[in-house]
């Protein structure tokens, strides 16, 4: 399969010095299930954010489906939807309906296209009978799946997830899994970071580990795990028992 | 207080909210200045003409008695301020204050009119998304010389749709003190200063996050509005509407 993703010797330093980033090549083929894991401050998020433009390299390059990201970001951030750890901040519609239509408006396509978008998204989140419920009374789960909805609005062809389960009860965290696997299925790639393989590692196709700014590792989740508790990460509950890693959706 | 039953919108099929958002927004406009001019003989007709409108669409007047208590605090406040402050014939002297005939005649006019003006808010909210007075606002703006209309358009959005997180943030960071036991702190600009500072940290800290998610989604004041058109329904109830309030005026 083609590389979606190509990513080239990225660096990216902050304002303060600090190298968030150093010398990062990475290639990510087209309808994979990546998960990027490492401890806080590994450069996960960082690493994330230069695959939309919303960080530029110091130096190197990404490019998505062959798009410059630095020249053509706006292209970029078509290409990459991205879901956001802390929903409440990605959330911008004042009802569910005009936060899933966001996306589309900005695009500008015409009303009749964005009103067809805005129905299929709310139907595969199962947010339908929300629709014109206000945001900040929804449950976290429901305000997850309505970041998720946003972004499947706008169709893009690979969907990031920063930190998707965090502040998730159970049930919420088998709505977001549930997402991930049928868009995996429809054909996205997608690409996950975490520091809690245990929720999701059954599912992805290849692990990378972070630490420093820097790949630690990168292979199959079943030959890289050993190196899980090496790189800051706890590895499966299941996997110290030399089980393969347990889905949540069973 | 993050939701303000008083200010929800309700879907509904009403005639107001099928009224076209542009003519709902002129005639509240309008019916809010006019009702701050009437004297009580217009008053009483204007009330009733708002409770047969209010009485076709119920369910957006449906206010919590909590705030019921504080709308009623204020004007309670509005008539108690403008009774003591008018001169005129002594009704009434408690200690040092006096009551006086014309004072009790302002307050009630005042109070009446402030609370068909919130009638009036009450009524517009109910029936009408925030985002269609955002678009209609904007309508209203487009011919307007140096001013973005778009760009007002996205900030009335986004104030809308923050109120009530900022007002949570408040509730978590004064909970958070309070687990603390900060009303051990005698000074009221020593506990505001505490309360205000991290409440602020956090609301800025919110919006940078705010404007990355929005740029992640490729937004840009040039963008897809909603569709606004007015039928022979619509201006046969605004022209009706301009008439009557024009004759309220007159009277």
């Amino acid at each position: 399969m083609a590389a979606i993703i190509e990513i080239d010797n990225l660096t990216h330093r902050f304002a303060d010095g600090t190298v968030g980033l150093d010398g990062i090549t990475l290639e990510i083929e087209a309808g994979g299930f990546v998960v990027i894991a490492g401890a806080n401050g590994s450069g996960k998020t960082t690493l994330l954010r230069h695959l939309n433009g919303l960080l530029l390299p110091t130096a190197g390059s990404v490019r998505v489906a062959g798009v410059c990201v630095k020249k053509h970001p706006l292209q970029a951030r078509v290409l990459v939807g991205m879901v956001f750890q802390d929903a409440d901040s990605q959330i911008v519609g004042e009802t569910v309906r005009d936060e899933v239509a966001f996306g589309p408006e900005n695009l500008r396509l015409d009303r009749g296209e964005i009103d067809r978008r805005v129905r299929e998204a709310l139907a595969a989140t199962g947010l339908m009978h929300l629709a014109d419920k206000r945001p900040h009374l929804l449950s976290g789960g429901e305000k997850r799946r309505l970041t998720i909805a946003g972004i499947l609005a706008m169709q893009p062809r690979v969907i990031v997830f920063d930190e998707p389960f965090a502040n998730l009860d159970y049930p919420g965290v088998r709505h977001v899994l549930d997402q991930m696997i049928r868009q995996h299925r429809a054909g996205c790639t997608i690409i996950v970071t975490t520091h809690d393989l245990d929720k999701v590692l059954a599912h992805a196709d290849r692990l990378i580990f972070m630490r420093g700014g820097r790949i630690e590792g990168d292979g199959p989740p079943p030959v890289l795990i050993a190196r899980a508790e090496s790189c800051g990460v706890r590895s499966p509950r299941a996997m110290h028992l030399g089980l393969e890693a347990l889905s949540w959706l069973n | 207080m993050a939701e303000l039953t008083a200010f929800a919108y309700r879907p509904g099929t009403s005639m107001l909210h099928r009224l076209d958002v542009r003519m709902k927004l002129a005639l509240v406009a309008a019916a809010s200045l006019i009702a701050l001019q009437l004297g009580f003989s217009g008053l009483g007709p204007m009330a009733l003409s708002l409770m047969v409108v209010a009485a076709r669409c119920p369910r957006s007047l449906r206010i919590e008695t909590s705030e019921l208590r504080w709308i009623g605090l204020l004007l309670a406040f509005v008539f108690s301020a403008r009774v003591l402050s008018a001169d005129g014939t002594t009704v009434l002297s408690i200690l040092a204050l006096d009551i006086t005939r014309e004072g009790l005649r302002a307050g009630a006019l005042v109070s009446l009119r402030l609370a068909l003006v919130f009638l009036i808010g009450t009524l517009l909210m109910g029936t009408t998304r925030s985002s269609e007075i955002k678009t209609a606002v904007q309508w209203f703006l487009k011919p307007l010389p140096f001013v973005s209309a778009e760009r007002v358009g996205t900030m009335l959005g986004l104030l809308v749709r923050f109120i009530p997180v900022i007002f949570e943030e408040v509730s978590q960071a004064s909970d958070a003190q309070r687990a603390r036991a900060v009303e051990y702190r005698r000074n009221p600009l020593q506990r505001a200063v505490k309360l205000g500072v991290p409440i602020m940290s956090r609301i800025f800290k919110r919006s940078d996050q705010l404007a990355l998610a929005m740029e992640a989604r490729c937004y840009s004041e040039f963008r897809t509005q909603p569709l606004l058109k007015a039928g022979f329904k619509d201006w046969a109830i605004f022209i009706p509407g301009c008439l009557w309030l024009a004759t309220l005026l007159a009277v």
